[in-house]
């Protein structure tokens, strides 16, 4: 097919979403000059029925005041207002077909919500087909109808979404599956594995492309490449073992004993009414410069082997807690007590490392700066911090370019070790991960904390994970703790309406419980820390909100003895 | 400990940053550096070796053999105190080279220094710094070299501290931003969260990542020193004569153009040769390094 004929099939038949809306929405064009002319082009109107045409899309895409906006640049938009606009672009031309590739990856869950009912709907509503193109299982369970999993390249398995989930035949889609938390589990399992890498592709492969990660590899598997073969009604699997790992499938997952907690292991972690403020500049001397109050008085406290999770929606000050905590940004105001020292995980792997340092120097560095030990004993402590987190002892001579993502984040929970502190604050350490490498990474730190007794923050916008891996858990919104108390407590039974809207945004890898759910997605996106209401911060994305908590703010208070929520409705 | 070992990816990603022979390799298989090579190297090599071809001095003088058109004897002919031309346009691309080599070095030191200080600890430091690099960028650079060889004499060591002070503004501001960037890195937070001192920031994480990229700068500034230095020598203001170098070789030739072509053109055509060298090499190396220019 030539580039022409292809480009009459792109946006007429075919429609395409992205994941960042950034790199194909052009920066330089208004959006009515990047969606008119496509509609004019493939439906036949002229100029103005087809700005009208595309007004309307961006209205029904939920684009606030789309006249206007119409003429907007994409950079005067927020991400889910972008990707909403690539929506519109793709479904205008009214193409058979949309094919949507990892859309929501880079959005928060309550916008992800949003989006996906979105696009449920109007591909209900225009009787288009879709290709949904993710990682996250939990997405695919909330809306597919069909699901293909494929691996370095094929289609290992192909089926109904319910088949799928209940009855995965391929080993791979049956460890994909385990390696997500679950969400309601009477006691706490480790998560599945995946051991290894893809295959290189750039190598011929013999035999089943999966063989070097599957536990139920046999001599078979080595010489002959499975083909795609029946496994019920519409339902195949490309696997020569017909139920794929079988019984062996749960067989590895321990369990992990709960916690034992005493009242009286010391706190190690003390935080009271903290507050960050970021004050810009002021345009003219005369006017008070915007300030953005980006932590707006915090109490926590972190006792000795405890994990604390942090959730909330990206901007609402994770961060900035963390950066605080680690004394790396100056507080306005309120008190910090850390008994020992803090460490840190970055989110980015990528730039967390000196790139011209050795693992071993990268690991040492804590202990050299803090005058630790000889050389001697610290070659020796970098190698027990190694083993520790599982990477082998010839790690130390190689350069952090020479790791995967994954490995990265093992090396730097080695460094944050180093000097035994009291905390880790882990800054959303997995997000930057795949699913399989996450779960590494999750069991990594559970063992961690059971066996060295450190204390962790675990900062993420991942509620499934955070509620898996901590105890307690802090929800944030704007600055402020809205929900504090016991992790499975908070994700079983959240009190406040935030929490509520949080825990039903987040897609759980089951079909038929998420069929079961309400769901009403956290209409409108966080709104800009730079001036906050008088009342409830959230009254204005809140669906309880009344007169009454527009103008008087709720305070966090104690409910149902164990936590405290800030609401005057909480339930 | 459960966690099993994990396996080394089969593809390692190449940073040039962390290797330093692997990035060299990879500026060799460039096909501009090769063309600049090809051309840079005869006349890199003829000047090394000069004082073992069988040439007379550049400055022994022949009443014998004035102005005598390219020869066996003399391949570029000779000027009208008899000297051997060949043999003064190697000296003279000798003298190009130092002053290439000096002012990078130059340039790179200051640069690294007040760079690094104003990038790294802002405020006063910072604006001032600023301030003054920014009068000194206001000027083209031959044009205050220029201005600058005027106040501090003719010769090799004002020559080249004009040149290289028509430079510094330009690392200082490389270096400034550099640091700025690195100095947002996620290892700077994880050494102050140990209360590293801010000269273990400086000396461990930030400079030793900054010398990729100047040692790049430098060589362009080096070829820059190269072509400055022979327009100053040509204006009568750089290396004065009976010293040989490129750009006075031309003046000096220049009022025999019509009865000895030879004695401006030929070193004409050596400066025109390293001219196109030095930018085929500039612009590959900056190929090689910028990401967005490689197809
Ligand atoms: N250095 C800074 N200067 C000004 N504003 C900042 C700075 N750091 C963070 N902010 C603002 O503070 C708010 C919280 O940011 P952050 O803590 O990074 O949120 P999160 O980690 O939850 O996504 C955001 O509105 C952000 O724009
Ligand atoms: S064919 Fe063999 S190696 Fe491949 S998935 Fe099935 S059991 Fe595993
Ligand atoms: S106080 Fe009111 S607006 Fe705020 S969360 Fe509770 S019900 Fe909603
Ligand atoms: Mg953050």
């Amino acid at each position: 097919m030539s580039e022409r004929q292809l480009n009459r099939i792109r946006g007429r038949e075919v429609g395409t979403i992205f994941q960042d809306p950034m790199s194909s929405l052009d920066p330089v064009m208004r959006i009515a000059d990047q969606m008119v002319p496509p509609i004019m082009r493939h439906l036949q109107m002229n100029q103005e029925t087809a700005r009208a045409e595309a007004i309307g899309w961006l209205d029904r895409v939920g684009i606030p005041d789309a006249g206007r906006r119409i003429d907007a640049y994409p950079f005067e938009m927020s991400g889910g207002m972008r990707q909403r606009v690539m929506i519109a672009m793709a479904l205008s031309c009214r193409p058979k077909l949309l094919i949507a590739d990892e859309p929501t990856t880079a959005l928060d869950v309550t916008i992800q919500a949003q989006i996906v009912e979105l696009l449920r709907e109007l591909t209900v509503e225009t009787g288009a087909a879709m290709i949904f193109i993710t990682h996250d299982l939990g997405l695919v369970a909330r809306f597919a109808h069909k699901v293909g999993v494929m691996y370095a390249g094929k289609l290992v398995e192909f089926g109904p979404v319910k088949d799928i989930f209940a009855h995965p035949c391929h080993p791979y889609t049956q460890s994909l599956l385990d390696t997500i938390p679950p969400v309601n589990q009477p006691e706490r399992r480790k998560l599945t594995q995946i051991p290894g890498f893809p295959p290189d592709m750039k190598l011929p492969l013999v035999g089943c492309a999966f063989k070097d990660r599957c536990a139920a590899a046999h001599e078979h598997c080595f010489k002959d490449t499975p083909e795609l073969s029946a496994r019920g009604p519409g339902h195949r699997a490309a696997c020569f073992l017909p139920e794929g790992l079988g019984e062996a499938r749960h067989s590895d997952a321990e369990t992990i004993p709960p916690m034992v907690r005493n009242s009286d292991d010391r706190v190690v972690v003390e935080v009271f009414n903290l507050h960050k403020h970021f004050v810009g500049r002021s345009l003219t001397p005369w006017r008070k410069p915007p300030t953005v109050r980006a932590v707006n008085g915090i109490s926590l406290n972190i006792r000795e082997g405890e994990t604390l999770g942090i959730v909330g929606e990206s901007g609402c000050g994770k961060s900035t807690v963390a950066r605080l905590l680690l004394g790396l940004d100056p507080v306005t105001s309120g008190d910090i007590y850390v008994d020992g020292m803090a460490q840190m995980v970055f989110q980015d792997p990528s730039s967390s490392f000196n790139p011209k340092m050795t693992l071993f120097d990268i690991i040492q560095e804590p202990l050299v700066v803090t005058g630790w030990g000889n050389r001697a004993a610290r070659a020796e402590r970098v190698n027990e911090l190694l083993s520790q987190v599982g990477l082998d002892e010839s790690y130390a001579q190689r350069y952090p370019s020479q790791l995967s993502g994954g490995q990265k984040q093992r090396v730097a929970i080695a460094r944050a070790l180093a000097i035994k502190p009291s905390v880790v604050v882990a800054d959303e350490p997995t997000s930057a991960l795949d699913v399989s490498v996450r779960a590494q990474i999750i069991n990594l730190m559970v063992d961690l904390k059971r066996q060295l007794r450190v204390s962790f923050v675990f900062i993420s916008h991942d509620l499934l994970t955070v509620s898996y891996i901590s105890d307690k858990i802090a929800v944030m919104y704007l600055g402020e703790v809205v929900e504090y108390g016991p992790a499975d407590e908070i994700f079983r039974h959240p009190s406040h309406p935030y929490t509520q809207a949080l825990i039903a945004a987040v897609p759980v890898p089951d079909p038929v419980a998420e069929e079961a759910r309400v769901k009403n997605p956290l209409s409108g996106e966080l709104p800009s820390p730079l001036n906050l209401p008088p009342g409830c911060a959230f009254a204005s994305r809140c669906p309880k909100a009344t007169d009454y908590c527009r103008a008087e703010k709720p305070i966090l208070q104690a409910y149902s003895g164990t936590r405290e929520a800030a609401c005057h409705y909480a339930n | 400990m459960t966690q099993e070992i994990v396996a080394l990816p089969t593809r390692r990603p190449l940073d040039v940053s962390s290797l330093p022979i692997q990035g060299l390799l990879r500026l060799v298989s460039n096909s501009r550096v090769q063309l600049a090579l090809a051309i840079l190297m005869p006349i890199i090599f003829l000047t090394i070796f000069r004082s073992v071809l069988p040439l007379p001095g550049p400055l022994d003088t022949n009443l014998r053999a004035m102005m005598q058109p390219p020869s066996i004897e003399h391949l570029f002919g000779t000027d009208r105190m008899g000297r051997d031309l060949l043999s003064r346009t190697l000296a003279g691309v000798q003298i190009s080279m130092f002053v290439g080599f000096a002012v990078a070095m130059l340039a790179l030191a200051v640069g690294l220094v007040m760079g690094t200080l104003s990038g790294f600890f802002g405020g006063v430091v910072d604006r001032v710094t600023m301030a003054i690099t920014d009068i000194f960028l206001a000027f083209p650079s031959l044009l205050l070299a220029i201005g600058l060889v005027s106040v501090m004499g003719t010769g090799m060591l004002p020559v080249v501290l004009a040149i290289s002070l028509s430079d510094v503004p330009r690392f200082i501001r490389l270096q400034r931003s550099l640091v700025l960037t690195l100095r947002t890195r996620a290892y700077i937070d994880a050494a102050r969260t140990v209360k590293a001192s801010q000269f273990w920031l400086m000396t461990r994480h930030i400079v030793p990542n900054t010398i990729a990229p100047l040692l790049v700068a430098a060589s362009i500034a080096a070829a820059n020193a190269i072509l400055v230095e022979a327009g100053l020598s040509f204006l009568g203001l750089g290396i004065m004569p009976p010293e040989p170098s490129l750009g006075n070789l031309i003046r000096d030739g220049q009022s025999y153009l019509e009865q000895a072509w030879w004695i401006s053109t030929l070193p004409g055509v050596v400066i025109l040769l390293i001219a196109i060298g030095l930018h085929f090499l500039s612009d590959g190396i900056r190929q090689v390094l910028d990401p967005r220019s490689r197809k």
